[in-house]
């Protein structure tokens, strides 16, 4: 491992868990930890002149572990799965509903601002995790990494406002949270979900299961009407 | 000692349920991430009792506490893709943000509503 890697690992741990000591003391939405630290990180790298790729090897060491981590995911919906026949019909209409509004919304709003095409059919699968978002980026002539960084910002955005938008339109039901989080922004919203709560978190990952693999069904539907 | 033996073991269980999910994937061309796939084959194997929760619970439970670590370095790579969003910024600023508050609304509202006599307590 070069020091560059070595160094790029510690400040990015150094990072995290200094500002989820901050979240975790101070409680507010705004300390978002994957913000604050992705921000930290960024401007460390732009003031010592490293590039992205360089930081790559860095990456795929500390995210080698997101895909076990995911599977996990199914303990707590185990857990939980008392709430899974309670809730199905509400979990399926609503995360239906929610999938096929963010990604017409998206590209409605991206077409009618003049964004290039290849633009715009990168955003509509945005609300998906990247594996899903490139695949569908690939079918329908987007740019796949724009693509998966249109995934990263909704991810960012939904996990730094997600939280107290919800709290300030009257949804208290944690089922009903979790499940919102989860479609819009994926494992991001799930990772923020589980911040707040277990029951939350167990169906943030299911409706961000359910919404990857409906978008992938919606997607030939969508692209017909943009 | 044994705590630390422990989840290792229980972290390469979950990352085997991982690999086989990929490579089930893989191997049948399915347009679909192996982690999800993962999730659902985890899922199955607890229901079935093939899999019992303290096998696999204690590093599922560390890594789900700490899920939102593996974003960071994630969200680095938005640096890459500055010029496209000076670019196009209030645009795209418009559609994602609209994207995700329309939704949240959306999904939060009939679900609460679909439940709306049910009281915290009981969940």
């Amino acid at each position: 491992m070069s020091p560059l890697t070595l160094a790029a690992i510690a400040a990015t741990l150094a990072a995290y868990v200094l500002f989820r000591r901050l979240y975790l003391r101070y409680g507010h939405p705004l300390l978002n930890i994957v913000v604050l630290s992705a921000a930290a990180i960024i401007a460390l790298l732009l003031a010592c002149g490293v590039s992205y790729q360089e930081y790559a090897p860095a990456r795929e060491i500390m995210t080698f572990l997101l895909g076990p981590a995911t599977v996990g995911l199914a303990v707590p919906l185990y857990r939980h799965r008392h709430l899974l026949r309670r809730y199905a019909v509400a979990i399926v209409t609503s995360v239906a509903a929610g999938a096929a509004c963010a990604m017409l919304s998206a590209g409605l709003i991206a077409r009618l601002g003049g964004l290039p095409r290849e633009v715009v059919m990168s955003i509509v699968p945005k609300g998906v995790s990247i594996p899903f978002a490139i695949e569908i980026a690939r079918l329908y002539d987007g740019i796949p990494p724009l693509a998966a960084a249109f995934v990263v910002a909704t991810g960012t955005l939904g996990s730094l406002i997600g939280a107290s938008f919800l709290t300030r339109v009257g949804i208290t039901n944690p089922v009903a949270r979790g499940l919102a989080l989860g479609t819009v922004s994926h494992a991001q919203g799930t990772a923020t979900a589980l911040l707040e709560g277990e029951r939350q978190g167990s169906m943030a990952g299911l409706a961000m299961i359910l919404a990857g693999v409906l978008t992938a069904l919606f997607a030939p539907f969508a692209v017909m009407i943009l | 000692m044994r705590k630390a033996l422990r989840m290792l073991g229980q972290t390469a269980l979950l990352w085997g349920v991982y690999w086989v999910s990929n490579r089930f994937v893989t191997a049948a061309g399915l347009p679909v991430p192996g982690n999800v796939v993962g999730v659902l084959l985890l899922f199955t194997l607890l229901c079935l009792g093939v899999i019992r929760l303290e096998h696999v619970q204690e590093a599922a439970d560390f890594l789900l506490r700490h899920l939102v670590f593996f974003f960071i370095p994630i969200a680095v790579g938005l640096m890459n893709w500055g010029q496209v969003f000076q670019d196009h910024g209030l645009v795209l600023l418009a559609a994602i943000v609209v994207s995700s508050l329309l939704p949240f609304w959306a999904v939060g509202f009939i679900t609460q509503w679909l439940h709306r006599k049910d009281g915290e307590c009981e969940l």
